[in-house]
């Protein structure tokens, strides 16, 4: 049975992206447009891996990290943070949020696949 | 004075030493009682210094000068005139007295001299008498009776002998002895025959007989030839007896010599008798001379044999060559001339009394007034002025004493003006201190305060203190409205208050504030009570004011507002306090302006604050706008690339290839001018964790050994081994490394590009050179800039946003460090940066 992947990215060009490379790559996706549709889907689907994008209307990345962090159910899944916030300290925001690791836009899908493929070995 | 205290001092001390050592033992057994009288032993002791310092120090103050000058001044002339004429008196009656005793002296020698020579002329007239010539045989005979007459009439004979001429007795008659007849005894050979032949007369020297009577042989040639010669033996006792009659004086003598200086007769026959030679003393033998030069000088004053002093004067019997003496001991014939002195000492020692208490009389009569003017004059000067000197004397000293009084009488007057005066000025000038205090504490408030209530409180408060009224406002003015609010008040009640508020002056209406303003100058009303009735002046009057002064707050001539002050007395303002006002409704129009201006800053700033905020949100914003569409870009070019879309003819491979380069590039610029505007906004946070300096070039090597192979550019590093682990941000340094390695490598055709890193003292220092073209002097300062590329027109190929270095400084200046560059044109270039080891967190990045 193939892993499964939530998406939680509100652009939809990089939900694309992702899920061409992802789905190409054998992985069965999941998609939300927002960090409370991400708990949510989470917490219905329990995914493997989350790629979750900081900025993010309704509730931001941040919080929905800690969401799923914070709860028993979901905590074991890895949740690497995608974002444009290429600064210093952004990266240390994200690890106190909870996340697993953390990939900056723009990324290279090649190195994304990498990064996925560490969490998730087949 | 001195004696007697050093006595009484002395005594005391032996006292004291004497309880003190009494009273040692006692000490022993009863220390308190011991410690008491020794106490008072030296209490006694201190109090008889201190009292004889009192006493020495009264002394050294008495001045005393005139008087001791005058009364010494009368002593010596009333002395001196009594001992000149003492002097004189005394020189003249000694010279006198000495004449006079000399004549007498001289006198009576003289007549001793005459009778003696008398006396012996008749001796010698009678022998001769008796020496005439005889016829021999019967002539013997009566011869004999010549003789015994001659014996008769002459008692001084005593013998009397006749010798032949051939000096044979023929004879001898005597008064002692048998009368011897033609004894024939031969005297030829003697000396009395000898002599008297050949001079007629021979007188022998003095002989004595029974050791007590002195003879004379007389021996006298008859006339004729062959004559006889009579040889008489002369008792002198004659001349002794007229030589003792002779008095002079009580101690006086008279007495004879010979022509060889022998005494023959003297009052003492006892020295006749030992056949005294007196021809050694100074005035006999003197006397001896002048018998043959008469131009030999006698001196009055001689020494006797017993060395006295003697006043002499002598007479010569010139018949027989003897001298008479008539000698008075200087001591009492100067008898009169001592008592004379002694008179005159006793005298002159009364004068001399008479004349010092005669002196100090006088003395006290001119000093004491001297000196009570001289006491007067110093309490005087001392600054008694109310002390007056009484002096009665009727003459120059009372009219000097009256006009220091009068000058005392002046002086006080003026030093009375004087204090007035000086009282004056001090008033004045406490006042003008406590104006000047005021403003300089007015000043002190607008200049350390931004509060502009505060500073127009503390001026209304001081203004209203030195214009002494008991309340004031100040207003300011709103130039749209015209009107003025009260923006500070003093002393004013709350119903005052508001009435104020309601009444609400206005610029060109009645009021005070509104005519002072209107007119630009200052306005007082002297007495509030006449002036017309209006609201506000019922509310004025019923809390107590009389008076009051309006003065504009002008800047440049536009109103700023006004200060009003109110008395609770009529009357009108003194032009000083309305200058004071004046200068602090300057003050006020200062602050106030200050103050406007100060708000129109603050606003100005704090829109620019907005601005700014708003500019860095914009920048963030595009930038995320801008990569977020870029991130699909990217990312849809490399998924084709990977075929993910299925297989691309090889011409549309090289065109995603393009499309990966330009959309990169453009990633870049985006990021740059990220970085920059939150680097210029203060927003860059450096990251502060430990990192290596050796990762850090080995990561920017290994990103940027694709690009120096493929310019065939050998990349050669130096990374020293024992570099120490730094602390700072990392990423940022990395950032700067790959910026200067990939602008080596971008503008380096060929040679090779260097990086050496090492660490120094506790600093990283990192080197990147290359062989590229170099940077003209004059732009080695500027490639620090923002958008500033070396020869823009040459470097259009080398793809560049002009940022990187500008960020790079920025970073390594965040990090407390300092990047530069060296280079020669044409050979190369080497940029350089160095950075502490452990970089503090610099403040203001947030």
């Amino acid at each position: 049975m193939s892993k499964c992947i939530l998406i939680v990215e509100d652009q939809e060009d990089n939900r694309t992206i992702l899920r061409d490379l992802l789905g190409k790559a054998g992985y069965d996706i999941i998609e939300a447009v927002n960090g409370e549709d991400g708990v949510a889907l989470a917490l219905a689907k329990r995914p493997d891996l989350i790629l979750m994008d900081i900025q993010l209307p309704v509730m931001d990345g941040y919080e929905a990290t800690r969401r799923i962090k914070a709860n028993a159910a979901l905590k074991a899944i890895p949740v690497i943070a995608v974002t444009s916030y290429a600064l210093s300290g952004d990266e240390a925001k994200a690890r106190a949020a909870g996340c697993d690791a953390y990939v900056a836009k723009p990324f290279s899908p090649r190195q994304l696949l990498a990064k996925v493929r560490e969490y998730l070995p087949s | 004075m001195t004696a007697l205290r050093a006595r009484v001092d002395k005594a005391v001390a032996a006292a004291s030493t004497s309880l003190r050592s009494r009273w040692r033992d006692v000490q022993a057994s009863v220390p308190s009682v011991g410690m008491s009288w020794r106490n008072a032993a030296s209490g006694v002791f201190l109090w008889w210094r201190k009292l004889a310092a009192k006493i020495r120090s009264a002394r050294a103050q008495q001045t005393g000068g005139l008087f001791r000058k005058y009364a010494s001044l009368l002593v010596a002339l009333v002395g001196g005139s009594l001992f000149i004429n003492a002097c004189i008196e005394m020189y003249y009656s000694y010279g006198e007295r000495r004449e006079a005793l000399i004549a007498v002296q001289r006198e009576k020698a003289y007549g001793a001299a005459a009778v003696i020579e008398q006396f012996v002329k008749e001796i010698e007239g009678q022998v001769g008498w008796a020496t005439g010539f005889l016829p021999s045989g019967s002539g013997l005979e009566q011869r004999r009776f010549d003789f015994l007459r001659l014996l008769r009439q002459a008692p001084a004979i005593t013998e009397v002998s006749y010798l032949d001429g051939d000096g044979r007795e023929q004879i001898k008659v005597s008064r002692l002895a048998m009368d011897t007849l033609a004894s024939g005894l031969d005297f030829s050979k003697d000396r009395k025959f000898v002599e008297a032949k050949a001079n007629k007369r021979y007188l022998s020297p003095v002989y004595f007989r029974k050791e007590s009577e002195p003879y004379l042989t007389l021996a006298i040639a008859g006339a004729g030839h062959n004559a006889g010669v009579t040889v008489a033996e002369v008792n002198l006792k004659f001349i002794w007896d007229v030589i003792s009659r002779i008095r002079v004086g009580k101690a006086g003598v008279a007495y004879v010599v010979d022509e060889r200086g022998l005494l023959i007769a003297h009052p003492d026959i006892g020295i006749v008798l030992r056949k005294t030679d007196l021809s050694q003393l100074p005035h006999v033998d003197l006397a001896r001379k002048r018998l043959r030069d008469a131009n030999i000088d006698v001196p009055a004053i001689s020494r006797d044999r017993s060395s006295r002093d003697v006043l002499t004067a002598f007479a010569p019997i010139s018949t027989l060559g003897w001298l008479v003496f008539v000698d008075l001991p200087t001591s009492e014939a100067l008898q009169p001339v001592y008592e004379s002195l002694r008179r005159t000492i006793v005298v002159l020692g009364v004068g001399l009394g008479l004349a010092a208490l005669a002196g100090i009389w006088l003395a006290q009569r001119m000093a004491v007034p001297i000196r009570a003017l001289a006491k007067g004059a110093a309490r005087i000067g001392a600054g008694d002025l109310d002390h007056r000197i009484e002096i009665h004397t009727g003459d120059e000293v009372q009219r000097l004493a009256d006009s220091f009084n009068e000058m005392t009488a002046q002086l006080k007057d003026s030093y009375a003006t004087l204090e007035q005066k000086v009282t004056d000025r001090t008033r004045e000038l406490s006042e003008a201190l406590d104006q000047l205090r005021a403003l300089i504490g007015v000043s002190h408030a607008i200049n350390s305060t931004l509060d502009l209530q505060a500073v127009l409180a503390a001026i209304l408060a001081n203004a209203c203190r030195l214009a002494n009224a008991g309340g004031g406002a100040i207003y300011t003015f709103d130039e749209v409205s015209e009107e003025f609010s009260l923006a500070a008040t003093h002393g004013m009640s709350a119903d005052l208050i508001e009435t104020v508020r309601a009444a609400r002056p206005r610029l060109h209406d009645s009021s005070p504030v509104g005519r002072s303003t209107s007119s630009r100058s200052v306005i007082q009303v002297a007495d509030l009570a006449v002036e017309p009735a209006s609201p506000l002046r019922e509310a004025l009057l019923k809390a107590d004011v009389r008076a009051l002064l309006a003065v504009p707050l002008l800047r440049e001539e536009r109103i700023i507002g006004a200060l009003m002050v109110r008395r609770h007395q009529p009357g009108t303002f003194d032009q000083a306090i309305i200058e004071l006002m004046q200068s602090f409704a300057s003050q006020s129009a200062l602050a106030i302006q200050n103050a406007r201006l100060f708000q129109e800053i603050d606003e100005k700033s704090r829109q620019l604050e907005v601005a700014s905020q708003h500019k860095s949100q914009f920048l963030a914003n595009m930038s995320h706008e801008l990569r977020t569409p870029l991130n699909a870009i990217l990312g849809y070019t490399e998924l084709m690339q990977d075929g993910l879309y299925g297989e691309l003819p090889s011409k549309v491979k090289e065109v995603l290839v393009r499309v990966e380069t330009n959309s990169t590039h453009l990633l870049g610029l985006i990021n740059d001018v990220l970085d920059l505007s939150k680097i210029e906004a203060g927003q860059l946070v450096l990251s502060s964790e430990d990192y290596s300096m050796k990762n850090v070039v080995d990561t920017v090597v290994s990103a940027t050994e694709s690009l120096a192979e493929a310019k065939k550019l050998p990349l050669k590093v130096e990374v020293s081994d024992d570099m120490p682990v730094g602390h700072g941000d990392e990423r940022r340094i990395a950032q700067v490394l790959l910026n200067l390695v990939g602008n080596a490598i971008k503008f380096t055709d060929a040679g090779e590009v260097r990086i050496a890193a090492k660490a120094v003292d506790g600093t990283f220092s990192v080197a990147v050179s290359d062989t590229g073209p170099g940077i003209p002097a004059a732009e080695k300062g500027r490639v620090f800039h923002e958008f500033h590329q070396v020869d823009s027109s040459n470097t259009k190929t080398k793809a560049g946003t002009g940022l990187g270095l500008a960020i790079a400084k920025r970073i390594v200046e965040l990090h407390s460090g300092r990047i530069w560059v060296e280079s020669e044109l044409g050979k190369g270039s080497t940029f350089y940066f160095e950075l502490p080891v452990r970089t503090v967190q610099h403040e203001g990045i947030a």
